[in-house]
């Protein structure tokens, strides 16, 4: 039963909210096992047509453990932590698949990446790596892109939770996807 | 790419981004000047950003991320009360912001002084072409008057090239709020939204889609008193859709307009190529739900689900109907029935069955089946509020057909529905009919001392015949359990009158519809007659004919049908192929083939048995008439009812001639006749027809015999299908209670009416109920008939399916497959009642997930005689929709259809 769980993720996110700077690093392993749990529970649905997408985790997760009659700020940190850890679960999951090569299962889906083409394990491998690229020219960027992939939080949310204006995100935002694109891109010729 | 270079790189990519394609060489060659790499890295930049553009869809949070804040020196910002506008115009307040813009109230200068709503588009929603087709829908729009449609006066663009329309100010408030505000009846509702619908009717007929309907477009204002509705922003998405060439809700810049609630599913298919009228349909839908229920059909709420996820469920998952959706979804019901002025119990009763049907219909993922004109939803609201037949319910036997594929055998004469109502009269009808030809046939013989002492027999016990009964069946069956018992003891020396004895006690045990003792009695007459006789004696073969009737009715088709086969055998060799005692040996065993569900076959021996007879017998014969009679149904059960009814006009002409109009032959004929007609939807003849044969046998027989309470029975079912589901079921419940008293609660009539109101409270949507009436059924039937009796088992699977009406499907599958164990051992498993039960387990499996499993049963029900009524509609069974995306579906859909066509090719 998450209850204590629960309680604890609740508390931290209050620490956070009013300000504690440590907060968030005490988050990141009580969110690992539950997004993990997740992830698993639907990535091993027997369904075979069973699309997992990362944004409905987050938000089943945030649901779950916090529940949804709380303090939209809390969310907003909460997916911003769910968001970091949802990619490297995802991507450790693309990892593994990739290298055995088996067929079939579950396929990732991330918000607004369907216009990219993004589909399939390789692909996920190519945009995290493409994500890191950028994060190293561009941590902010970085953030800001896994905050809407992986996590879905809106503008206005990331905005809040970066503590940077509005403008900024969405000028980061929309130039992160066109770097993306050509990056990713030039992959593929290669 | 070092970090500050990506920043000011960042910078300039954006601003390019903002502006319109033919303009950013300029930019670029200010910004760049003859820094080659710098303009290098921001060319492929830019061209990544035109592949992006260019991809289909993209998420309205992108779209408007990339949209606000942009900077367009005309933007919306920018405006002010008092300033006047494009200058004809003086801005007033700001109304609202909607998608494409904000609203404005203002005063029109000139050409005339009134107040308009100025509809802007915002900056980023228009380019050139969407200008000029802007210009082009003026017309279109100018030429609209209707009062359930707020005029667009006109469309114009300012001095900057931003268009914007001049409407008709509406100071009204979105219908559902204000239903909610006024706490609207679910009648006044309706009203209203017939007016909407009026409205939507007229400009389709202009050949102008909304494409956006939703309560916050459809206003209501309050005239004189009486709220009328106001639709605004019709065909303003069109004129602002950017794409010329397909009628897409995209606009070049990829962000879709459109409110993902009311979208219709092929709005929410990148693949669909058009959007036609029937898009507006669905929206209407989807207001009509929420104003009956208070709720959207479908969570579509875009937070937490990314956008494809979103379309996806449009596109795909069905939503549930009203009446289901209040009863549970308690949290909002309260307030919905509160704000409807009653409580949530009544709410689910008022919704439940026609509503429900219409708006479900509306809300159909198939366009082509939702209503095909506004006016045609109109329409039928208005029929539901005078209390008229609704047209969205569905024909129950193209919705119901498999549910009904059993009902014949619980030896019901009627069924709710066409064509299982026709099987199941074919019991019953065969059996009095057969009966008669019986009795007619030895009475004309002459032949037979055996004869004339069964009759003295039968006379003998008439008073335990139910028949011509008033009184307790009980009573009448202790005594002939009695008689029974004692039988095997006494008149050792005189087989032949002992076998005569057991015929007629047999006979006895069949009216009362206990055909396993029937059964039994007649067999130890067969082994007599065979003994004493041989089998090709006429006596022998009378009593082969009567175990195989019994083996038929207790389900047991292969035995009987074998009985039969090799009693026409014997007979024609012995008696020759006209003899009429061969006939009957015929028309027997066509009968037969019909309750097997082998129509073909049974139609090819039917139209034998008619042709020799008529031949033999003469035209005008009673034996001949039966004949045409069962032929008559061997065509029902293939769906030839156009032929039926020709045949049945035909015998029944025949038989008032020759029997005089009130004979029970003409009576049966005319019931017969009454549900050929059903199938081809002429309910009102009918009826009549029912309502003539009632009068009759009322007359003839007594108010409370039993062949009249059969026709009260079919005169229910006629109303039920003419939608008049009130005197349906007083109808039937009064012939309930008749029955009970008169035929005692076990007989077979009384399950035969309690199985009907069972029915028709399962076709009403009234599910618990139904299941009680099914579940007592069950009980009764055990007891009387026992167990392995084909109408026990009929019931059980019944119950089973109203368990799945209810959505119980652990439940069903536990009795289905209790159902289908005794199903295989009793009636084998080539046989359509042990077929539907496994298609039903298919649905369950379909309906919880387990396609594998669906298509190995669906495969089995349909390699296994299933009814082909059934096998034609399997594509469009609502259970099995999960599975239609796998290839081995179609395998067995065309294998089904092929069955089915090469079952009607047998003639």
């Amino acid at each position: 039963m998450p209850d204590e769980l629960s309680s604890q993720v609740t508390k931290l996110l209050e620490r956070w909210r009013q300000g504690d700077e440590k907060a968030p690093a005490e988050l990141v392993p009580l969110l690992y096992q539950e997004l993990r749990r997740l992830a698993h529970y639907h990535l091993r649905s027997e369904r075979p047509d069973h699309t997992l997408q990362s944004t409905a985790l987050v938000h089943e997760a945030y649901l779950r453990l916090v529940g949804s009659a709380s303090v939209p700020q809390d969310r907003a940190h909460f997916i911003a932590v769910a968001s970091r850890l949802m990619r490297q679960i995802l991507v450790d999951y693309a990892r593994g698949r990739a290298a055995s090569k088996r067929d079939g299962g579950c396929r990732i889906m991330l918000d607004d990446l369907d216009a990219m083409g993004i589909d399939g394990d390789s692909d996920l491998l190519a945009l995290d790596d493409a994500l890191s690229e950028l994060s190293r020219i561009d941590e902010r960027q970085g953030k800001i892109v896994e905050m809407k992939f992986f996590g879905g939080l809106s503008a206005p949310e990331i905005s809040e939770t970066l503590g940077i204006s509005r403008a900024t995100v969405d000028r980061d935002w929309a130039t992160a996807r066109v770097w993306l694109h050509r990056q990713m891109s030039r992959k593929e010729k290669v | 790419m070092k970090t500050e270079r990506w920043e000011s790189l960042k910078d300039l990519l954006h601003q390019a981004m903002l502006l319109a394609p033919e303009k950013r060489d300029s930019f670029l060659d200010k910004v760049c000047s003859s820094d080659r790499s710098l303009r290098g890295e921001l060319e492929s930049l830019l061209a990544a950003e035109e592949d992006l553009r260019s991809s289909f869809m993209q998420s309205p949070t992108l779209a408007d991320e990339l949209l606000a804040g942009a900077g367009n020196p005309v933007s919306d910002g920018k405006l002010s009360p008092a300033q006047t506008f494009a200058q004809r115009f003086r801005l007033i307040r700001r109304l609202g912001q909607g998608g494409m813009g904000q609203v404005w109230l203002a005063e029109q200068i000139s050409p005339v002084r009134r107040q308009v709503a100025l509809k802007l588009i915002k900056a980023g929603m228009y380019d050139e072409a969407v200008v000029r087709r802007f210009r082009s829908e003026r017309q279109a729009l100018a030429i609209m008057d209707h009062p359930a449609i707020a005029k667009v006066f006109d469309a114009g663009t300012t001095e900057q090239g931003q268009p914007f329309f001049v409407m008709e100010y509406v100071p009204g408030v979105p219908i559902t709020d204000y239903c909610d505000q006024k706490t609207f009846t679910i009648g006044q509702r309706l009203e209203l939204f017939a007016h909407v619908c009026e409205g939507v009717q007229h400009a389709h007929q202009k050949a102008i889609i909304h494409r956006d309907l939703k309560p916050a477009n459809i206003l209501v204002v309050e005239v004189d008193g009486k709220p009328v509705p106001r639709i605004i922003d019709f065909g303003l998405a069109k004129a602002v859709a950017a794409k010329a060439d397909d009628e897409t809700m995209f606009t070049q810049l990829g962000s879709f307009v459109g409110t993902p609630g009311f979208m219709s599913p092929e709005q929410a298919d990148p693949t669909s190529v058009d959007i036609d009228t029937r898009t507006d349909m669905y929206s209407l839908g989807v207001v009509l739900y929420v104003l009956l229920t208070g709720v959207l059909p479908l969570d579509v709420s875009i937070r937490g689900q990314p956008l494809a996820e979103t379309l996806r469920k449009l596109r795909e998952e069905e939503p549930q109907r009203p009446s289901t959706r209040v009863s549970s979804d308690c949290a909002s019901s309260t307030a919905a029935a509160t704000a409807r002025g009653t409580e949530p119990a009544q709410l689910v009763g008022l919704l439940r069955g026609d509503l429900d049907w219409i708006t479900m219909k509306a809300l159909e993922k198939d366009r082509a089946r939702r209503y095909g004109t506004p006016s045609e939803l109109a329409a039928d609201i208005h029929r539901y509020l005078n209390h008229e037949p609704v047209l969205a319910r569905p024909a129950a036997v193209s919705y119901r057909l498999r549910k009904y594929a059993r009902r014949h055998r619980v030896g019901v004469s009627v069924a709710v529905v066409l064509a299982l109502l026709l099987v199941g009269f074919t019991v019953l009808q065969a059996a009095q009919l057969r009966r008669t030809t019986r009795e007619r046939d030895r009475a004309n013989r002459e032949r037979d001392r055996a004869t004339r002492i069964t009759d003295f027999m039968t006379g003998m016990f008439n008073v335990s015949d139910p028949d011509q009964a008033r009184g307790n069946s009980i009573t009448a069956r202790e005594v002939l359990d009695k008689a029974s018992s004692s039988i095997n003891q006494s008149l050792q020396n005189d087989p032949d009158l002992r076998a005569q004895l057991l015929m007629a006690m047999g006979r006895v045990y069949d009216n009362l519809g206990l055909y396993s003792q029937a059964q039994s009695l007649h067999q130890s007459a067969l082994d007599i007659r065979q003994r004493i006789f041989g089998p090709k004696n006429f006596a022998t073969l009378g009593a082969a004919e009567e175990v195989s009737w019994d083996l038929s009715q207790l389900g047991r088709y292969q035995e009987a049908e074998n009985l039969s086969r090799s009693a026409l055998d014997v007979a024609r060799q012995a008696l020759g192929p006209d003899d009429p005692y061969t006939l009957n040996a015929m028309y027997n065993r066509g009968w037969i083939l019909g309750l097997q569900g082998r129509f073909g076959e049974a139609e090819q021996v039917d139209r034998e048995t008619v042709d020799r007879r008529r031949r033999v017998l003469g035209p005008e014969n009673r034996d001949t008439l039966n004949a045409m009679n069962n032929l008559a149904e061997a065509l029902q059960d293939q769906g030839k009812y156009a032929e039926a009814v020709a045949l049945q006009q035909q015998t029944l002409a025949i038989q008032r001639k020759v029997l005089g109009p009130d004979a029970q032959g003409a009576v049966d004929t005319m019931t017969n006749l009454g549900v050929s007609l059903s199938a081809e939807q002429h309910y009102a003849e009918a009826e009549k027809l029912y309502r003539d044969a009632l009068d009759i046998d009322r007359r003839v027989l007594g108010p409370e015999a039993p062949n009249t309470l059969r026709i009260r029975l079919d005169l229910a079912v006629n109303l039920h299908e003419q939608h008049r589901f009130a005197e349906s079921e007083m109808l039937d419940s009064q012939t309930l209670e008749i029955a009970r008293r008169v035929l005692g609660s076990t007989h077979p009539h009384v399950l035969a009416v309690m199985n009907n109101i069972a029915l028709t409270l399962e076709n009403d949507g009234k599910y618990r109920e139904s299941e009680n009436v099914y579940r007592q059924l069950i009980e009764l039937e055990r007891n009387t008939y026992g167990p392995d009796d084909p109408r026990t088992l009929a019931t059980s699977e019944s119950l089973g399916e109203v368990l799945m009406d209810q959505n119980r499907l652990t439940e069903a599958k536990k009795i289905l497959e209790d159902t289908v164990v005794v199903e295989r051992r009793v009636l084998g498993s080539d046989n359509p009642a042990t077929s539907l039960t496994i298609y039903n387990l298919a649905c369950i499996a379909a309906r919880s997930q387990r396609p594998q499993e669906a298509l190995s049963l669906l495969s089995d029900a349909v390699e296994h005689h299933l009814k082909p009524e059934s096998m034609l509609q399997i594509d469009q069974d609502t259970d099995l929709k999960s599975l239609h995306r796998n290839p081995k579906f179609a395998t067995i859909v065309a294998r089904a259809k092929a069955k089915a066509a090469g079952q009607q090719k047998l003639n």
